[in-house]
């Protein structure tokens, strides 16, 4: 059993070696995958393409799609904005695919994705979250870009609904770093936290590679918070919480999804149990196709302690290969304009791990998830759980998009 | 008050952690006026190397010397390969890029050996905070200090009392006529390095275990460090630990008291001001250049 499984991964993964070789075929359908898989966000690029991999084995597996083979070109933007340009413009004109996936980072997304609005290739962005990623061609007849990511106009009230209504805590202090993700994070925070009347009680900044977060969290204590809100990545927040087992002052952390990242989990370890984040996916296997993907994602790429390093990510990234195949199938065609078209009037509803995807885009909106779908994780015994017994048992009902979903910052354009 | 006491401990764990480092700058400045900016990389590899043994389960304080043998060998290696042919040829600023360059590439094989993820380094003191006078202080961080402290005080002792610290002195003091006296210049230069390199890696599994271990940890911690230097002064031992702890002291202080977005400020202004008014440093003896 053993060693079937064994040459049933190691088959797995030459496939999709295989798949991202410079050997395709004329008549294959070329998916641009573009992620940082080095660096600080690697946990996220990393579990996203071994979602994006999963899901193109067995969609070739299952015969393709227009009996064609789906080819991967996969390209590590190191999350830096000028790499990802060069990969779009890489991935439009020499490789020339039929669409892309990817983006963890909203600043790459957002330098990157215009190229592909010029060429008219379709973007199907699966982890970036930042709010204007999707709104950024609003002004254009057509709108290329495409999401299946909770963005943070639903994260940031998740987060107010958590630590102010549901916990009832009164003073909270928002705690973000100096990015582009962390400070729009930030801004959202303090509007949602306005909707309720609330004010934040500090709301501090520090650096990516900071070592030392004394001020920042003396500052909080100071002024009473009894939470701390956070929209930072996984080694700054690791430091966080060191630094609030270091001050010997210990409240609740509540933030973005990134709480769920490996490299703040492991890198916090018994200071950051009891974190809670908004998650579209938890590994856990509550419905058949969950845990399916679980088994396999698992006998495939054999993380460290059985624990994917980032399950959203690797879900949405499956889910986003998903998506397009079944766009191009009903667009009957590779042709960037068709497979736009096809994917803001799907006619099948398309089973994903997150949720099923019945009619997830329509021409005016082009965001898969709302409000309605992600629930709350926690951190307990270095893994992401729910945080709600309720929510874990009302998991197996997939929840499924809702547009008339409440708790979403209205975005103004 | 207790609030004050708090952020002072944290700034001076925090300048300690940047003393520990720019000791490694001032070892090779006695000795070739030159400097080794690779510095902050080679804090890396020391700590990415600890951090390995550790994972082959070779304990904390034997590693140590490892490492330390280790660093040796790197910074002699930077000194034969960066910084020997620039003094051969008496440029003045070769050595700058060639350390630079060195220092990137050392980064590129760090990342390629052990990934670009930050990784936690196990502790070998009980994470549990000490209550110090109504602050809490970490034990790992008493170890810094008392590594940092310990440094100095091997090296001040070095160069006053031993021969081969003379011989070091002696050479800064005048390359050609230390080579008159029979000092092997060349030698003691490297030298020089190969110890810079050994404080830069001791100095790394040190502080690691405090400040997450990946291959761009050194970026931050060099330039830190460096600022470090130039305040204390280069040629005192006691300027490093001094100069550390007022950086340190001056950005918690600043995170608490004005905003936390402009913590990196004051150090930095204090280090132009300081450049301006006393540029040997605030401890460091100014030397006049005879041409």
């Amino acid at each position: 059993m053993k060693f079937a499984a064994k040459t049933l991964s190691l088959s797995l993964s030459t496939l999709a070696l295989a798949c991202s070789a410079s050997l395709a075929h004329a008549e294959d359908i070329k998916i641009g995958v573009s992620g940082p898989f080095t660096g600080g966000s690697s946990s996220m690029g990393v579990s996203m393409r071994d979602g994006v991999r999963l899901a193109t084995a067995e969609i070739n597996k299952a015969g393709g799609v227009l009996g064609k083979q789906i080819v991967l070109v996969e390209r590590d933007d190191e999350a830096k904005n000028e790499r990802g340009v060069q990969i779009a413009q890489e991935l439009i004109n020499k490789e020339k695919v039929a669409a892309t996936v990817g983006y963890i980072n909203t600043g790459v997304a957002l330098a990157s994705q215009r190229f592909y609005q010029e060429a008219k290739i379709p973007v199907m962005n699966n982890v970036a979250t930042g709010s204007a990623i999707t709104h950024q061609f609003d002004n254009q007849p057509e709108n290329y870009i495409f999401r299946n990511a909770a963005h943070d106009s639903i994260q940031a009230p998740m987060i107010v609904e958590e630590a102010i209504t549901r916990r009832g805590y009164k003073k909270v202090a928002i705690l973000a770093d100096s990015t582009n993700y962390g400070q729009l994070g930030r801004a959202d925070l303090v509007k949602a936290l306005e909707l309720k009347g609330v004010k934040a009680v500090a709301e501090e900044k520090f650096n990516i590679k900071d070592v030392d977060m004394t001020p920042q969290l003396l500052k909080a204590k100071e002024a009473g918070a009894e939470a701390i809100l956070t929209y930072a990545i996984g080694p700054e927040l690791a430091q966080i919480a060191n630094g609030m087992t270091k001050l010997g002052w210990k409240v609740p952390m509540i933030g973005s999804w990134t709480l769920s990242m490996a490299n703040f989990i492991d890198n916090a370890g018994p200071g950051g149990e009891g974190a809670r984040m908004p998650q579209t996916f938890i590994q856990e296997p509550t419905t058949p196709k969950r845990q399916s993907f679980i088994i396999n994602y698992l006998k495939t790429f054999n993380p460290k302690n059985a624990r994917i390093d980032s399950p959203v990510s690797a879900a949405q990234g499956y889910d986003s290969v998903y998506l397009l195949a079944a766009a191009i199938k009903q667009a009957g065609s590779t042709d960037g304009p068709k497979i736009k078209a096809a994917l803001e009037d799907l006619k099948t509803p398309v089973e994903g791990v997150v949720t099923t995807y019945t009619k997830p885009f329509t021409k005016a909106d082009h965001d898969a998830i709302t409000a309605n779908i992600p629930v709350f994780g926690e951190v307990k015994g270095q893994r992401v759980v729910y945080a709600y017994e309720a929510d874990f048992k009302k998991a197996s009902e997939v929840r499924v998009k809702d547009v008339n979903a409440k708790g979403a910052l209205v975005i103004k354009k | 008050m207790q609030i004050l006491t708090q952020l002072v401990f944290s700034g001076i764990a925090l300048g300690m952690i940047y003393a520990v480092i720019a000791f490694g700058y001032q070892l090779t400045f006695a000795t070739s006026d030159t400097l080794n900016f690779g510095q902050g990389d080679a804090l890396m590899l020391g700590a990415m190397v600890g951090l390995s043994l550790v994972g082959l389960g070779v304990n904390y304080w034997l590693m140590i010397p490892i490492v330390c043998v280790f660093g040796a060998l790197q910074g002699a290696f930077v000194e034969r390969i960066g910084v020997r042919p620039a003094i051969k040829i008496k440029s003045e600023f070769g050595w700058i890029m060639s350390t630079i360059a060195l220092g990137i590439i050392f980064k590129n094989v760090a990342e390629n050996l052990w990934g670009r993820d930050d990784l936690k380094f196990p502790s070998p003191l009980p994470e549990a905070p000490l209550h110090f006078l109504g602050a809490n202080v970490l034990p790992m961080e008493i170890l810094v200090i008392v590594g940092a402290v310990g440094m100095m005080l091997a090296v001040e002792f070095f160069n006053r009392k031993t021969i081969y610290g003379k011989a070091v002195v002696a050479t800064f003091n005048d390359r050609d006529a230390a080579k008159l006296m029979g000092i092997n210049t060349g030698l003691v230069i490297t030298f020089s390095y190969a110890l810079s390199s050994m404080s830069a890696a001791f100095a790394g599994v040190l502080i690691a275990p405090l400040t997450l271990t990946g291959a761009t940890m050194g970026a931050v911690l060099g330039l830190k460090a460096f600022a470090v230097a130039i305040i204390g002064g280069l040629t005192s031992g006691m300027g490093i630990i001094l100069g550390g702890i007022i950086l340190g002291v001056a950005e918690t202080t600043t995170g608490f008291y004005l905003s936390t977005g402009y913590k990196d400020v004051p150090g930095l202004v204090l280090l132009l001001i300081v450049l301006a008014v006393k540029p040997a440093g605030l401890f460091g003896k100014s030397a006049i250049k005879k041409v």
